[in-house]
């Protein structure tokens, strides 16, 4: 078990974040962590990560590397892929060769000596990946990596997360992109502050648990259909 | 030997600035990256609150200055960890604040005026075998604080987070960065001069990461640039006739829009 999360309470100021969440982590998994907007997944990432401390409960890490990539690696700005795998890997001689290994097992192999902000927000995604496979992380923590992110991308974006999952990196990743995330997953947790459902995608029902933003998707998807005007098919 | 080495005082201010030009962008490398540029010309402003104290009391004006500015910084890091302020806004105060009681001070002792204009504007001129012995140690201290821990806190400069997750003690490093930057600006205070300061904190790193690939290269040619406009700097107020702090900026700019007109 890498996390052992039992009877967490986060309070943020007066809000209360997160209400007693207990879960397990187990090596391997690849978790889908789904729920409406301000239901405390980023803080519950950040609070297993060791980010920010929990009121209540406990927390046990086991001793492994772990990494959490925002939504918005930003910070990155202005320098190359290259140089975000510098962060992790420098020190060790000869660190070009493992920095573009990196790179190509998430495909960005052809973009090392572009400037970070010129990529688009999958690719970037893509180069924080890179510096977490580069550090040997074992434990990868998402929040929204797809938000913004056209589908083609997406779907590649899916494919690469799926490839680190068979290579043994386990995954937690926020997503609001639900009917995606039960395809890809081997896990899902819903969180509105409590845990709502923890468990296999198969068994998840979306109207249940997520009754409002499924019927917001519905209707958006029922208004493409109907707009005879519409964008034209790509 | 051209003229300029006949003379002790010219010496001296070269070793000077080499030192500052060594130092100075080392440590601006790491706060450029964390979006940090401010913090040099924030805590030189303090710092010349503390020279201000230090005529009023008639104290080394160095010797005040460096723990009042020590412990702007180190409030400033504060206020930035527990987010009581946006960086942003928490330089800007400090920045005036430090300025306002540099001025409240400095007209209360009276009759220094010139020797507090020296600390603003610099005075490279005058400095002291001592004061090159104390830049010296304190490079040093820079360059092996920064060498030890140049992983970590490059890790930090570009995500603190992850550096925090990755297990680094990222709250300690980020005060003793700040602790640094705080005896530096005081130490270059004679030297640039604490309006300009933060000058040769930026310019050279933002020069050096258009030439450079890397983040180590964007370093060793922070430092290069910088060496470059402290030579030419003086070089040019020697035989102009001109301030010295002021020449070195200039010459930093003046590489900095070479710089970007040739990379564009």
């Amino acid at each position: 078990m890498l996390i052992d999360a039992d009877g967490v309470t986060v309070r943020l100021g007066n809000e209360l974040a997160i209400d007693r969440v207990s879960l397990c982590l187990h090596a391997g998994e690849f978790i889908g962590l789904i729920g409406p907007n301000g239901a405390g997944k980023t803080t519950l990432l950040r609070t297993l990560l060791g980010l920010v401390a929990p009121t209540a409960g406990r927390i046990r890490r086991e001793k492994a590397t772990y990494d959490y990539i925002p939504q918005r690696a930003n910070m990155y700005n202005g320098i190359t892929p290259l140089s975000v795998l510098e962060v992790v890997r420098l020190g060790s001689r000869g660190a070009e060769q493992p920095a573009r290994e990196a790179l190509d097992r998430v495909h960005m192999e052809a973009f090392a000596h572009r400037r970070f902000n010129e990529l688009s927000g999958g690719q970037q995604q893509r180069v924080a990946i890179a510096k977490a496979l580069a550090a040997r992380t074992d434990v990868l923590m998402l929040d929204e990596p797809t938000t913004g992110i056209d589908e083609p991308s997406q779907a590649e974006f899916y494919a690469i997360l799926q490839s680190l999952q068979r290579q043994g990196i386990t995954i937690i990743m926020v997503s609001h992109e639900v009917e995606s995330v039960l395809k890809l997953v081997t896990r899902v947790i819903c969180l509105n502050r409590t845990i709502l459902y923890d468990g296999p995608p198969e068994h998840f029902e979306t109207d249940k648990y997520l009754p409002q933003m499924y019927t917001a998707q519905h209707r958006q998807l029922h208004h493409h259909h109907a707009d005879p005007a519409g964008a034209p098919h790509a | 030997m051209p003229e300029l080495f006949s003379y002790d005082f010219m010496v001296r201010a070269l070793v000077a600035g080499l030192l500052v030009a060594v130092a100075v962008p080392l440590m601006g490398s790491f706060l450029v990256a964390r979006r940090y540029s401010l913090i040099a010309d924030s805590l030189a402003h303090v710092s010349l609150a503390g020279v201000g104290a230090g005529l009023l009391l008639g104290a080394a004006p160095v010797i005040v200055a460096i723990p009042v500015t020590a412990i702007g910084a180190l409030l400033l890091e504060w206020l930035r960890q527990n987010r009581r302020l946006s960086g942003e806004v928490g330089l800007a105060i400090l920045m005036s604040g430090g300025l306002a009681l540099a001025v409240v001070f400095a007209n209360l002792a009276k009759g220094s005026n010139a020797d507090f204009t020296s600390y603003l504007f610099g005075s490279i001129t005058t400095t002291t075998r001592a004061d090159v012995v104390t830049l010296a140690v304190a490079a040093a201290l820079a360059v092996g604080v920064i060498a030890m821990n140049y992983r970590a806190l490059l890790h930090i400069a570009y995500d603190e987070d992850s550096a925090r997750i990755a297990g680094y003690p990222v709250t300690f490093l980020n005060y003793l960065l700040a602790a640094l930057a705080a005896v530096m600006v005081v130490l270059s205070l004679r030297i640039v001069g604490g309006l300009l300061i933060s000058a040769l904190l930026v310019i050279p790193v933002v020069i050096a990461s258009q030439l450079a690939g890397s983040f180590l290269k964007t370093i060793l040619w922070a430092i290069a640039v910088a060496m470059v406009a402290v030579v030419g700097g003086l070089v040019l107020a020697f035989y102009a006739g001109i301030a010295a702090g002021g020449a070195i900026v200039l010459t930093a700019i003046t590489l900095l829009i070479a710089t970007m007109i040739w990379k564009r």
